[in-house]
This record gives structure tokens, C-alpha cells and sequence, in this order.
């Protein structure tokens, strides 16, 4: 057997959802992108629609709040898809809270971090929303 | 991104590398053309028949080619950056009719240059593991 | 077989650093500009190939993320990644799709980011057994087969920079290209710093950020939507042993090369490639490459590539125009560059390759390269 390791630095340019990024960092706000030709909102927010092909959508507010889907538990967390208020399609994230509470259909809320850097995890994750 | 990748060599090299910790160089030879390979492998990728034979290599050979380089490259072995400059070459070991590419020693300032043609031996490390890297580089013989 | 031809081509402004967009949107840009080139809408397209280094970028599967991009969703999306060769191999694979007669239209899409990664990935692509203790990268390990070819053929460090020079010059009529200067000079060439002896760093391609689609279809699609189609006349793809050492006097012999050449030849029906051909543009990552594949292309006998640049046979001016693009020494994003050899010779025979036209241009060559000795040779022509 031969054994190798090695460290392999990347630095990845956002492009166009780097607007996303800036917004839930500097203002605690979940971007969409809204294609102009079939209408489609995607979240995070990109720069070209996912369906159609179409360039430069426009942004819209989507969420705080959502549908969960379908939910799963690891050993280490609890993974959901959620489907934003306002947004097409499902965002993939962390659900926090008692776990026996998951279903599909839970109203949930995004909980964003304290300190915001510009990332994915600067939402910490989904709570259920309180009845 | 931190990669960790654990390769099992297979039947071939495994002879071949433990050979390495011996000092003993072995390369398969094809059968029906008769081309003597290294590294070894299963197969003669031109005559696409099973090579079985064994036949040793010295350790020493003529360098066919040469380059030194000044560009930092990774060390696979290490994972850190080679220092430059450095030298490769392309040795044709005395037994083997494939070239092996590898370091060779620095020719310092009073020494003639790297020649095509000139007779190199390897240089082995003290604390050999069994991989091509238990020779450290080849040296130009006086 | 059924005929199939390249009917629009799109590329980006490449560069060292396109921080401006993400890989899905840099593709977009490449595959936009082909489709609109083509005067096609992404619903005509039946199938997408990308053309990529995976882990150059450190992202395996890149279809996944990127296909969108490539206006790939819901439509067969598929990338090859064979070194050098990826971007003319992508291409050939849509040949024998359109060809097939199962696809009409086919998208090829070549990219590379670079500045995402870092040049020590490179090595990934070594055997983990044995090349990746003593592989020295991919200026290294070229440099180290030039000495031999220089003892055996005789080209000088002197003749290698007119090849540098050539391209530079070349790449100052292409505003695609990443580096171009006109007033670069063959002592510019010798006095730059030496990386591998003996490659200097003018010798030696650059790593671009840059993507480069082409649109390939049948010869009913071709004759209907294209003015000037340019016709698929050969396509042929030779592979060799994965070691360096297998390859005795690599560069003077070249054997996937030359056999390729010589089957595309016959295909196409050239008889003497100097003759015949009206530009060619082939894959040169150094310039003491350009160089053996003169021989290797049979554009001249064993032993007189230096002559042929030296005489100027393969200027703008020459019998043979060699890389009006400027070629790999000017633009380098590695799965694109071979779809930008193939673009390039389409632009040629489209007519519309604009400062770089090489006039009348009806039968065009386009190669690839890759580690160690992997070939693709295309001839495209004007009529099918």
C-alpha cells in the first residue's frame, strides 16, 4: 500500500451570487433570483436562470420562513429540505431543535448567526416554527 | 481541501517495490516482443499480452535526457514543495529497455556538464521503505 | 456515416483572472456565444459535452455543477477529461454523436479556472506509484524529452524562441487571447527566465481562466442554418503507455502524432500537408513543441523544422500558416484548449476570423496534445 496526503488550496470566484451572499451578510436577508422570461424564482440567488437559460434575473426577498419537505438524521445533525416562502425548489440545511418534531409539511424558520461572514452557514439552520 | 489517499500497487509493483528495499531493480520483459519494462505492469500495452518474466536491471545505466528545473513542483511523497533548482533525467538502466525518469544530482560548478550519453548510477537512501523513491537520484559515474 | 460540420463557435476573453463569474456562469458565456453564433436557441441542442481538469479546480463531477451553464439540464450532459487533448477529444466525441445520426445538434463546451486552483494539482493526475515521487511538473517533465530532441534533430533554443515570437505576434490579432505582445523579439525570448532547461518562461504557454464552445451538427442542420459550414472531414485519436520512459525519443518520434496525422490525411484525402492544408492549428504547450510536430505532422522531413521557421514557412505570410490564434503559447485554460484549436480552424473557414483570417482558407488542421503522448488530429474544410 502507498499512503499520500497532501494540502490542496482552491479560492472559488462567487460570480453573480455574490450579491446573495452580501445581502444575508450585511443585512440577515435571503436572496431569489426571479427569471424575467418564465418566472422561475431560485434560491440562493444566481445569475442565470436555472431553467430557462435566461441571463441576469432579478433579485427578490424570499423566506425567512418556509415548508420543510422531507428531513433526515445523521448521527451528527438533522439535514432538511426546505421549500422558502416565495422561492421554487428546495434549499438543503441544518434543522435545529428536538428532533422528534420533524415532519414534512412543519412550518420552520431560518435562524441566522450572530457573526456574519458572507456564507452559506451564516444561516445556522431551521427551527420549527412556534404554533 | 486536505486529501489523504491510501493505493494498493498491485502484484507487479509489489515485487518491484520490495525489491526496492533490497537495492534489486526488476523489470517484466514481454514475451513476444521482448521489450524489457519498467516500472513493471501486467501488461505489454503494445503486444497487449500478460508479462510473466522477470529479468533484473542494474542500477546504473546511461542518461538519455536531462532537464534542471526552476519551478517549485510538489512532492508527492512529502507533500511539501521541492526545492530548486534541481535536476531530472531520463536514465536507460543497464537491462531495461524503457527509460526510468528521475532526479539526478546537481552538477556542481567545477564538474563537466550533464552529457547525453554519460554513465550514472543511482544513489540510494539508508532507510529504504520499498518505493522508487529509496533511490534518492542518480549520479554521473567518474 | 452521415456528414457533420462545426456551424458557430464562442469563446471568452481569457485572461489570468476571471473573478467576475463563477465556472457555471464562465461556461454560460462560451456556450451563449456559440449558440447565438449559430443562430440556435438552447432548445435545439440535444446533447451538451463538457471538456475539464476536475480536480485543477478541485471540483470532481463538474457536469453537475456546471452543466446549467452549458444549458445542460434535462438534455444527455457528459465531460471528458483526457489531459491536453480534452477539448479536441470533446469535440471528436460530438462528431461521432452527430455522426451517429442519434443526435442533430450537439454543444461542446471547454473550460478551465485556473486561478481557482493552484498548479500543484497538477500532480493528482501522476500514478501514485511511481510517477508522483519523481514528477516535476508539467514544465519539468516536458523539458527533460527536449535534450534529446535537440541532440538528435538539431533545433536550436534560437529557433524555439521564433516560435515564441510567431505566437505573440499572432495573439496580438486575436482579442481573445490571453497574452499577446507584437513587439516581443527573439532576444526577449533568450533573456526571460529560465524555468526547465532549457524552456524559458516566454517559451512556455500561460494557465488562463477561459471557456470555448463550439456547435456540432448534421450535414441537414448544417446546410440549412450555416452560410459556410465547416465540414468534418477527419477526426482521428491516438493514445499511449502512461509512462514517460515507455516513450523512447518521445519528441522525435511522436508516434501517436504522426499516426494520426497519417489516418486524417487519408480521410481527408491529403495527399502532401503542406500543400494541401491552408492553416493549421495545432497544440503547442512549448514552443520547442511546435517545433517536433512540424515532423510529426509531416509538414516538412525529420530534421527541418528548424528550417521551416526559420524561412518563415509557417508565418502569417508563409505557405502554411501555423496558430494565427496566437495558439496554447498565448491562451491556455486547459479543457479549453482544445475546443479553441477547433474553433479557430472553424473561424477560418467561416471566413470570419477577422485580423487573423488567413485568406481563402478551405481545408484547415487542428490538433491536440496531451501527457505524455496523447493526439487528436481534425481536418476541416469547406466542403463536405
Amino acid at each position: 500500500m502507498v499512503e499520500q496526503s497532501v494540502s490542496l488550496p482552491f479560492r472559488y470566484a462567487v460570480g453573480g451570487a455574490g450579491v446573495f451572499f452580501d445581502e444575508l451578510r450585511d443585512h440577515g436577508r435571503l436572496l431569489g433570483s426571479c427569471c424575467g422570461r418564465c418566472r422561475r424564482v431560485a434560491c440562493p440567488a444566481r445569475a442565470f436562470c436555472v431553467a430557462c437559460g435566461e441571463a441576469t434575473p432579478a433579485t427578490v426577498d424570499v423566506g425567512p420562513a418556509g415548508t420543510l419537505l422531507s428531513w433526515t438524521s445523521l448521527a451528527s445533525a438533522d439535514y432538511g429540505l426546505v421549500a422558502l416562502d416565495g422561492a421554487d425548489g428546495a434549499l438543503v440545511h441544518r434543522l435545529l431543535g428536538p428532533r422528534d418534531r420533524w415532519r414534512s409539511g412543519l412550518r420552520v424558520h431560518a435562524q441566522l448567526g450572530a457573526h456574519r461572514v458572507g456564507s452559506i452557514l451564516d444561516i445556522a439552520g431551521f427551527r420549527a416554527e412556534q404554533p | 481541501m486536505e486529501l489523504c489517499w491510501r493505493y494498493s500497487s498491485g502484484a507487479a509493483m509489489e515485487r518491484f517495490c520490495l525489491g526496492l528495499r533490497e537495492r534489486r531493480i526488476e523489470a517484466l520483459r514481454c514475451d513476444r516482443c521482448g521489450r524489457r519494462q519498467l516500472p513493471p505492469r501486467p501488461m505489454c500495452g503494445d503486444c497487449r499480452a500478460r508479462m510473466s518474466s522477470w529479468v533484473r536491471v542494474a542500477d546504473q545505466g546511461a542518461l538519455v535526457a536531462w532537464t534542471i528545473v526552476h519551478v517549485p513542483a510538489m512532492d508527492g511523497r512529502t507533500g511539501r514543495p521541492r526545492g530548486v533548482p534541481y535536476a531530472m533525467g531520463l536514465v536507460r538502466l543497464d537491462g531495461a529497455d524503457t527509460t526510468l525518469n528521475h532526479f539526478l544530482r546537481m552538477p556542481e560548478a567545477t564538474q563537466p556538464p550533464l552529457a547525453l550519453g554519460a554513465r550514472v548510477r543511482a544513489v540510494w537512501r539508508a532507510d529504504r521503505r520499498g518505493a522508487i523513491d529509496d533511490i534518492v537520484h542518480f549520479e554521473v559515474m567518474p | 456515416m452521415r456528414s457533420v460540420a462545426v456551424i458557430g463557435t464562442g469563446q471568452t476573453m481569457h485572461a489570468s483572472r476571471r473573478d467576475d463569474v463563477s465556472q457555471p456562469e464562465l461556461v454560460r458565456e462560451a456556450a451563449a456565444a456559440a449558440l447565438l453564433d449559430a443562430e440556435l436557441a438552447p432548445r435545439d441542442v440535444d446533447a451538451v459535452l463538457l471538456s475539464n481538469m476536475e480536480l485543477f479546480e478541485g471540483r470532481a463531477f463538474p457536469e453537475l455543477w456546471v452543466g446549467e451553464g452549458a444549458f445542460g439540464a434535462g438534455k444527455p450532459c457528459l465531460k471528458v477529461a483526457t489531459g491536453g487533448t480534452s477539448g479536441t477529444s470533446a469535440g471528436i466525441a460530438a462528431f461521432h454523436q452527430v455522426a451517429s445520426g442519434m443526435f442533430d445538434v450537439v454543444l461542446v463546451v471547454g473550460f478551465e479556472k485556473h486561478s481557482e486552483g493552484h498548479t500543484q494539482t497538477g500532480m493528482a493526475l501522476t500514478d501514485p506509484l511511481w510517477d508522483r515521487s519523481v514528477a516535476s511538473g508539467a514544465v519539468g517533465n516536458f523539458a527533460l524529452s527536449i535534450s534529446e530532441y535537440m541532440a538528435e534533430r538539431g533545433v536550436s533554443e534560437r529557433q524555439a524562441a521564433m516560435v515564441a515570437v510567431k505566437a505573440r505576434k499572432n495573439a496580438a490579432n486575436n482579442p481573445h487571447a490571453h497574452l499577446k505582445n507584437a513587439r516581443v523579439s527573439i532576444e526577449d525570448v533568450l533573456a526571460s527566465r529560465m524555468l526547465a532547461h532549457p524552456v524559458r518562461l516566454l517559451d512556455m504557454c500561460p494557465q488562463s481562466d477561459g471557456a470555448c464552445a463550439i456547435v456540432v451538427a448534421s450535414g441537414d442542420v448544417a446546410k440549412r442554418r450555416c452560410a459556410r459550414p465547416a465540414w468534418v472531414r477527419a477526426a482521428v485519436t491516438r493514445h499511449d503507455r502512461p509512462y514517460l520512459g515507455d516513450l523512447d525519443r518521445r519528441l522525435a518520434t511522436m508516434r501517436t502524432l504522426r499516426d494520426a496525422a497519417h489516418t486524417a490525411y487519408r480521410q481527408a484525402a491529403i495527399g502532401d500537408p503542406l500543400r494541401d492544408l491552408d492553416v493549421a492549428e495545432i497544440y503547442e504547450p512549448v514552443s520547442y513543441a511546435e517545433l517536433a510536430w512540424y515532423e510529426a505532422l509531416g509538414l516538412c522531413q525529420d530534421g527541418e523544422a528548424g528550417r521551416l521557421i526559420e524561412e518563415g514557412v509557417t508565418s502569417m505570410q508563409g505557405a502554411l500558416p501555423v496558430n494565427p490564434s496566437g495558439g496554447v503559447l498565448s491562451t491556455n485554460p486547459v479543457g479549453a484548449s482544445g475546443v479553441i484549436r477547433i474553433a479557430e480552424a472553424a473561424l477560418q473557414i467561416h471566413g470570419r476570423a477577422g485580423a487573423r483570417q488567413v485568406a481563402d482558407a478551405r481545408t484547415a488542421l487542428a490538433t491536440g496534445y496531451g501527457v505524455y503522448a496523447w493526439a487528436d488530429v481534425v481536418v476541416l474544410a469547406g466542403a463536405p
